[in-house]
């Protein structure tokens, strides 16, 4: 059983095919030579012979010729009887030939069959004329004098053979002729055999290859091919396929791994976030007790801490979220100043609310920059938060795009005239928001500077070269 | 005249103590635990209030029904979830967003928005500063003059866009899409003409104008 799959395996497998052609290259010289001889036999004997069976009968003109005068030498002391007798003998031999015989007095005497054309008596003219008729011409004919002298004055007997029954002595072609012929065509086969057998294995390498570098757009990875045949190739290709099946199975479950955390985060959030608005609802209270200055004081202190809990909230998740490597950008070519003008637009009156000062001034073309425009926001968010939340002091938020001279890049350039960061952020735990603006930017890539100092802080944002 | 309000919200302390503050700034509320009964319920309502996790049918699904059941209906989500994808989503619906834990005078104010706009294409008409924009009828009446003011199409519908979210700023880039509805790459310059015909048709003085302000650098914006 397992020998038989074994077989089964050897036989589909190109290592067969292959030691197939290399078999026949070898055996080339020891068969392919004696099939163009038997092939050059063939053609001379099988096709352009007419009767096969006379052929061993009347062999060449040379044999006959010998075979005649032969004859005529055994009837040498042989009366005209007995030469009738044997001339009717040869003519049952060889029923095909016309014979006749002059006897020594030049009368023809049987003729086998009757001819009527031929002299009844032979003048040296009417020789002189039947000699030049015959020689070289058909029918073949060959003439012997009686015992084979002409000095016994016996007469002379005369065959006729029609020339087709003779094998021609002129051959279709030449020995290397055909040789060369057959070689050539026998190699031009060997050889396209052998091309044919790697140009199929170059086609499928080269369909396997297209698979492999043109993955689905949705998922990245490349499609699973059709098997085509169970020979080492399309083993590569099954084991190719289950190669993406399993990075299918791997994506999904990553997939599946990155819902789960998010709606994890997002249930932590909503967890997070209804005690702490039980506690503003609790504090709402407050407002319609009379208290004291003090009072309210704390009341306003509480308020803001809960915004800035909530806010811390919202980071912690989003960089654990974003550390946990589980979360894919979708980078697109996106206007950033778009981004920013609308995010900016709903930032605009909680600034005016704080008496913060905006400065807008962006250019007017358009900054397409490969970012995930869902997070490039958060980034906005956070930078402008941190500018309410510690730069308030300063009255002013600078939103500027600047052209660098080197290289014409474009920054976006986000400044304030607070205290700087140094300060704010040993204080008041700025630290989240920011890592999580680096990393974003970082993740998108960005580079983000940040440059601050007592009187302000400059945040700038340029596609990392 | 006390607007009626739906509210759902599963979480009882926090339910208990939004419906008691609505209740005090003169609303009617029906607060439901769950979104089984919202469509019924809203048939009565001027605005709902919905959480986004509900127990049984999310916030999002329930305000997706309410919308189709009652176009006109303004919703008001509010969520403990401050994700950037769940406000888009919730805004693909509804009229606004507000993340927990908000401020109850907050949620106050955008609950007078929501309602008062509402009201003015019940009521067709709205008033802002000298105006009265009928706003079905494609009219604007200086109420000081009496005087019909007549706006070209286009002029119309930017003041309309502008008084559609009146108290946001809208950048140019949001105006003019809306309004033209093709993308905008160089409709600086067509924007800027409109509104200075706008300005000179409807301000008292177009060289300082009250109704339509200038966000330098951003776009536009009608105070509310």
């Amino acid at each position: 059983m397992k020998r038989n799959v074994a077989n089964r395996r050897f036989r589909n497998s190109l290592t067969s095919k292959y030691l197939l052609i290399i078999g026949i290259a070898m055996l080339f010289m020891p068969i392919i030579f004696p099939m163009a001889s038997i092939l050059y036999w063939f053609i001379n004997d099988g096709i352009w012979q007419p009767s096969p069976s006379l052929n061993d009968k009347y062999p060449n003109g040379t044999v006959l010729e010998q075979m005649w005068h032969q004859e005529a030498k055994s009837l040498a002391s042989a009366p005209p009887e007995q030469v009738d007798k044997r001339l009717q003998a040869l003519k049952q031999e060889y029923p095909e030939m016309a014979m006749f015989w002059v006897d020594d007095t030049d009368q023809t005497r049987l003729m086998l069959p009757e001819q009527g054309k031929l002299p009844k008596k032979w003048t040296p003219a009417a020789s002189i004329q039947f000699m030049k008729a015959a020689y070289n011409s058909d029918p073949f004919t060959v003439v012997a004098y009686i015992g084979d002298d002409e000095k016994l004055g016996k007469g002379f007997m005369v065959m006729e053979l029609p020339r087709a029954y003779i094998r021609p002595k002129q051959i279709l072609a030449s020995d290397t002729t055909v040789y060369t012929v057959f070689v050539f065509i026998m190699s031009g086969l060997f050889i396209l055999i052998s091309w044919l057998f790697f140009a199929r294995i170059r086609k499928r390498l080269i369909r396997l290859k297209e698979a492999m570098i043109s993955p689905d757009l949705d998922s990245g990875i490349p499609r699973s091919v059709m098997m085509t045949k169970p020979d080492e190739i399309g083993q590569l290709e099954q084991g190719y396929n289950d190669m993406v099946a399993q990075l299918e199975q791997g994506r999904r479950r990553q997939l599946e791994e990155e819902e789960l955390r998010k709606s994890l985060i997002a249930n932590l959030s909503h967890d997070l976030r209804t005690p702490l608005t039980v506690i503003r609802g609790h504090l709402h209270a407050f407002d319609a007790e009379s208290l004291s200055q003090q009072g309210k004081d704390s009341v306003a202190r509480i308020e803001t801490k809960i915004t800035d809990l909530s806010e811390l909230i919202d980071n912690l998740l989003s960089y654990s979220l974003l550390t946990s490597g589980r979360v894919e950008l979708k980078r697109e070519a996106c206007d950033v100043l778009r981004l920013v003008k609308e995010s900016a637009a709903a930032w605009y009156p909680i600034w005016e609310k704080e008496g913060i000062e905006a400065d807008i001034d962006l250019q007017n073309e358009p900054l397409i920059w490969q970012i995930d425009a869902l997070w490039f926001r958060r980034v906005l968010d956070n930078l402008f938060q941190n500018v309410v939340r510690h730069a308030r002091s300063g009255c002013y938020i600078g939103i500027h795009t600047e052209t660098r001279e080197h290289d014409h890049e474009v920054c976006l350039l986000i400044t304030d005239r607070g205290p700087g960061l140094s300060r704010a952020s040993s204080s008041k735990g700025t630290g989240i928001g920011l890592a999580v603006v680096e990393m974003l930017t970082k993740e998108m890539g960005l580079n983000c500077t940040i440059v601050s100092s007592e009187s302000g802080t400059a945040v700038k944002l340029t596609r990392s070269s | 005249m006390s607007a009626k309000l739906l509210y759902i919200e599963d979480e009882q302390e926090i339910g208990e103590w939004v419906s008691a503050f609505l209740k005090e700034k003169g609303y009617e509320v029906d607060w439901l635990k769950h979104g089984d009964q919202a469509i019924q319920t809203a048939e009565a309502s001027q605005l709902a209030i919905l959480d986004v996790m509900l127990p049984g049918l999310d916030g999002f699904t329930v305000g997706q029904r309410l919308k189709k059941a009652y176009p006109e209906l303004p919703i008001l989500m509010l969520s403990a979830r401050t994700s950037i994808d769940d406000k888009l989503q919730g805004l693909e619906f509804a009229d606004d967003y507000l993340t927990k834990p908000f401020h109850p005078e907050e949620l106050a104010a955008r609950i007078e928005v929501l309602l008062r706009r509402s009201c003015t294409a019940a009521q067709e008409v709205l008033s802002i500063k000298h105006l009265s924009v009928y706003e079905q009828e494609n009219r604007i009446v200086n109420h000081e003059t009496e005087e019909e003011i007549m706006l070209t199409g286009k002029q119309f519908q930017i003041f309309k866009y502008l008084l559609q979210h009146q108290g946001r700023v809208m950048t140019k880039e949001q105006i003019y899409e809306s309004v033209w509805g093709e993308t905008y790459l160089d409709g600086d310059k067509t924007l800027m003409v409109h509104i200075r015909y706008l300005r000179e048709k409807i301000e008292r003085d177009p060289a300082s104008p009250e109704i339509i302000e200038t966000v330098r650098g951003l776009g536009y914006r009608v105070k509310a």
